[in-house]
């Protein structure tokens, strides 16, 4: 029965036939092993085919991610809501979007929430700040206001990270990547992993 | 291939441990091996694991921010690694997301599933090994690395193994036959030179030489030790051995020089003897002739004056001339026994080896016995169950009989009884005479057999004898190869046996005795018609006998089977048959010898106490006669059908030098009824023979000039005359030649010794048949 059924199953999933091929006379052993696997993992382990992620779904997990890759000073550590927090400065082009990717989130021991502020006098207790485009034109005031807090600074204004931003995301292709701007992080007393400056189209050193 | 069994010890020992350690290296580089390849697989894996991990590491980044480049970039570092054929990044979601090949881009292989609470999976495969691990990114699940990786490493790693371990194995072997050829020496060397002692001493024969011992005590230096034990102990019996030997030597030399110093010793005595014999021998055969020739002349004469041949004598004067004739009688008979003792004595007795059957020969002894017995009216029975030929000198044996025979007659009362007994006993013929007389005393009977004996009471001149005849008779039976004793009761009688050595069993069966007369048969069987008695009562037979010898030569059957047997072989110029047999009866044995061409000429002439003619005649018989039969009558039937053929004109020609002699022969010879013709040589007897027809010749054989054999091979040599009858009478000592040739060449031998004249008329009877003496007897 469960030989038969096995056999139903597999000829269902031809990309795992096709994986296993080499197998020879055992792949009999290994379709029942993988049977009794998928019958266990099946559901956590081959997520559903999402669909292709939108744009400021990309950049809602890259915000994620850098708070991953990123070291704060100390001094800055304990939060006063004991949570770490992103920003949204301006008008909130993510939508659902990001509150949806940050749901459940953890970076180090602190739950990751988002908050939308109005101004930089809000941003307290934001370890990262995303500033909308809908800022442009105050952006050098607001980079200015933030200096030396010990925030990220991210967003997609072009020219932000030769502006004083820190991390700027630029468009390739239609694969989204960001720049760096190292001399505005170390200011700020933020130290990025070499992993996360592998993967940065840019990474500026401003002469200062 | 191997045929270790031959090998040498020293061989066998070193292939031993080469055979040990080879196999206990092979187990333990197999062992080695074995671990080294588990411990290397492991090793890989973890080797590619760690690869995997630092991979997985360092993509992180890229999975995240979705740089494959980056992630490939970190991918090919593992060119490094020459042996990782591909390498494939995974999304979370398990999109490939940046791969890597070796040789160049091929397939994108899926990843396989990582179980749940495992962080990585492996598997060998096809000569690979596969390892999939999957990302993990601060606790949370980021992507996954799939290596494949060839097992050149480990291939590489097993050769070099490999190369490796054979060069230790055949390097610990090499070391090892070292070591084992020397070591093996502790014990293949003793053995081997103990074998190489062992034989050498073998091959040379020399006990001396001794196996080194050696040094170690073990069981080969016990066996060594053993073996030079029993060397020592062959070599010590070898030197007595040796020196057994050299005295036996040494012995064999005296004795031999003792031994011919006596030989020479005993040569001389030999010759010295042989030179005494010589002469004793001459004396005896002088004696003989010249004791004999006299007496013969006394006894023969005082014969012929007792009878009245040359006229009547007054009673005073018979009476004087029985005395002589008695002593010179008894003086004659001394004197041949004192010859025959002395001729024992000096072993100079020479015995004829001839088989006969007793039967046959007990007819002649008895014919001179029954005159004896007739006269003191004694019974004479004789009972012969003996079937066996004898083995003896034939005139011996009548010899003895005729001693004992004469002894019984002489020592039993008048109308006593003599039986003579003769049966088959062992591989001897025991013949036993017993008589009714006056019997031997217990201690005499030990004495009776020496030389002079007398039993004491016998001498008292009725019983007179020479006292030689028995312990003559006792060597002649010694002498060839019997025993003779003696059993008596005293006044009741005597019984004298004596046994004498029969002919081998093989010719048992029918006496060779006529084959062997059948030479002398043809020459004169012409002469004296043979006559058949077919009876099966024995003494009927002998009573038929009686009748026809001398005149008739007789041959008998019991039954009428042997009739017919005998009828064939024989041919007998006349049949008598009795009609009542068991078996088959006298008629039907008639009708059989009838019916067979071979023997219908054979006259048959019925005896019988049934009165039956005209069946017998039917038959064709030729006469009939009813029993009781007397003499005259079966005489006459049966001359009727035999002619006689003797010649008419037959006379006797008698050859002897002693004009004595002569007379005396022609007188017996002319008062049996013979015509006789004397002549005093052998030269003038060829001159009558070459001139005249005569039946017979009597012949003395020592004569002057021409002696007996001379004229016999003349006689013999002439063709008319090779068939003429010889008998032969001589005083002389005959040798077993002269005995031999007499047998072949004459018919009949006559002893010139006490009695010969009735056995010469016996003899000429036989010889020259009966018709003569009828004739003669008819005129006178």
């Amino acid at each position: 029965m469960s030989y038969v059924r096995g056999t139903r199953f597999l000829s269902c999933i031809p990309q795992d036939r096709r994986t296993w091929r080499g197998l020879g006379r055992h792949a009999w052993l290994v379709a029942v092993a993988i049977t009794v696997a998928w019958g266990l993992l099946a559901v956590p382990v081959l997520p559903a085919q999402n669909p292709k992620p939108t744009e400021f779904q990309v950049k809602a997990a890259y915000l994620y991610n850098f708070g991953r890759f990123i070291e704060w000073p100390a001094n800055l550590m304990p939060a006063k809501t004991g949570s770490f927090t992103i920003c949204v400065l301006g008008e909130d082009p993510f939508g659902p979007a990001l509150d949806a990717t940050l749901a459940g989130e953890m970076i180090g021991n602190q739950k990751v929430v988002a908050r939308r502020i109005s101004g930089p006098p809000d941003s307290g207790d934001c370890r990262i700040l995303f500033i909308s485009s809908t800022e442009a034109s105050r952006l050098n005031k607001i980079i200015e206001s933030l200096d030396k807090t010990g925030v990220l600074t991210v967003s997609d204004i072009p020219l932000f990270s030769q502006r004083g931003g820190m991390i700027q995301f630029v468009l390739e292709g239609n694969r989204i990547r960001f720049e760096v701007n190292l001399t505005a992080t170390h200011r700020a007393g933020l130290t990025l992993s070499s992993e996360l400056l592998k993967v940065a189209t840019t990474i500026r050193r401003d002469r200062d | 291939m191997l045929d270790i069994k031959n090998y040498s010890i020293s061989k066998k020992l070193t292939w031993m441990n080469m055979l040990v350690s080879g196999v206990a290296l092979l187990l333990a580089c197999a062992g080695f091996c074995a671990y080294d390849l588990y411990s290397f697989r492991a090793s890989l894996i973890s080797s590619v694991s760690i690869q995997a991990q630092i991979i997985g590491d360092n993509t992180v980044s890229a999975l995240l921010f979705n740089d494959p480049n980056s992630a490939e970039k970190t991918l090919s570092a593992l060119d490094a690694n020459r042996h990782v054929i591909y390498a494939q990044i995974y999304t979370r979601d398990g999109q490939p997301f940046a791969g890597y090949w070796r040789e160049r881009a091929g397939e994108t292989l899926s990843l396989p599933v990582i179980p749940s609470g495992q962080t990585q999976i492996h598997w060998f495969k096809n000569g690979h090994l596969g390892l999939a691990r999957s990302i993990v990114f601060q606790g949370k699940p980021t992507g996954a690395v799939y290596i494949l990786s060839d097992l050149g490493a480990m291939n590489d790693r097993l050769k070099s193994y490999a190369v490796i371990t054979l060069l230790v194995f055949l390097a610990s072997l090499v070391v090892a036959l070292l070591i084992s050829r020397i070591s093996q020496r502790v014990i293949s060397e003793p053995v081997t030179q103990l074998a190489q002692t062992v034989r050498i001493v073998s091959n040379e024969k020399n006990y001396s030489i001794r196996a080194g011992i050696s040094p170690n005590r073990d069981e080969v230096s016990t066996l060594i030790e053993s073996v030079n034990e029993m060397l020592e102990q062959i070599q010590q019996r070898d030197g007595a051995l040796r020196r057994a030997q050299q005295e036996l030597e040494q012995r064999v030399r005296e004795r031999t020089i003792q031994l011919a110093v006596a030989n020479k010793e005993l040569d001389l005595r030999n010759r010295e003897v042989e030179r005494g014999t010589k002469l004793k021998s001459k004396f005896l055969a002088s004696m003989s002739h010249e004791l004999r020739t006299p007496l013969n002349a006394i006894v023969g004469f005082s014969d012929l004056l007792a009878e009245g041949t040359p006229g009547q004598l007054n009673d005073k004067q018979r009476r004087f001339v029985n005395h002589i004739k008695q002593g010179s009688a008894h003086l004659l008979q001394l004197i041949n026994d004192i010859l025959d003792l002395s001729k024992i004595e000096a072993g100079q007795l020479e015995l004829r080896s001839e088989e006969f059957l007793v039967t046959d020969a007990l007819p002649e002894v008895l014919s001179t016995i029954h005159p004896l017995a007739l006269a003191k009216n004694i019974q004479v029975k004789q009972k012969v169950e003996s079937k066996s030929l004898v083995k003896a000198d034939r005139v011996r044996f009548k010899q003895i009989l005729y001693n004992l025979l004469s002894n019984a007659v002489k020592f039993t009362p008048k109308a006593g009884r003599i039986a003579i007994e003769c049966v088959d006993h062992r591989d001897f013929v025991r013949v036993s005479v017993t008589d009714s007389g006056i019997g031997i005393r217990l201690e005499d009977q030990k004495v009776i057999f020496d030389e002079f004996r007398q039993v004491e009471g016998t001498t008292d001149g009725t019983h007179e004898g020479t006292g030689l005849g028995l312990a003559i008779t006792k060597r002649l039976v010694e002498q060839q190869g019997g025993q003779i004793s003696v059993e008596s009761e005293l006044g009741k009688g005597s019984r004298f046996s004596f046994t004498l050595p029969a002919a081998d069993s093989t010719s048992k069966v029918q006496p060779p005795a006529e084959p062997a007369k059948a030479p002398v048969l043809a020459t004169s069987g012409r002469l004296t018609p043979l006559v058949l008695i077919v009876d099966d009562e024995n003494s009927s037979r002998e009573l038929l006998a009686g009748y026809l010898e001398p005149e008739y030569r007789v041959a008998m059957a019991e039954s009428g089977f042997e009739a017919l047997k005998k009828a064939h072989q024989l041919r007998p110029d006349a049949i008598t048959l009795d009609v009542l047999m068991p078996g088959s009866s006298g008629f039907e044995t008639l009708a059989a010898l009838r019916k067979d061409p071979e023997t219908t000429n054979i006259p048959i002439i019925i005896l019988s106490i049934v009165d039956q003619k005209q069946v017998g005649f039917a038959l064709g018989a030729a006469d009939y006669l009813i029993k009781p039969v007397r003499r005259p009558a079966l005489l006459e039937a049966i001359r009727k059908h035999v002619p006689s053929p003797a010649d008419d004109d037959s006379s006797i020609l008698l050859v002897d030098d002693d004009p004595k002699a002569l007379e005396l022969l022609e007188e017996a010879l002319r008062s049996a009824g013979y015509e006789t013709q004397g002549v005093r040589s052998g030269t003038r007897a060829l001159e009558v023979l070459s001139n005249k027809v005569v039946g017979a010749l009597l012949l003395d054989l020592l004569m002057p000039g021409m002696d007996g054999f001379e004229v016999i091979r003349h006689v013999r040599q002439d063709a008319l005359l090779k068939d003429l009858p010889i008998l032969v009478m001589t005083g002389k000592n005959l040798s077993n030649e002269e005995m031999t040739l007499l047998g072949h060449e004459t018919q009949a031998l006559l002893q010139k010794d006490g009695s010969w004249q009735e056995q010469l008329i016996v003899e000429l009877r036989r010889v020259i048949g009966g018709r003569n003496l009828a004739k003669s007897a008819g005129q006178t």
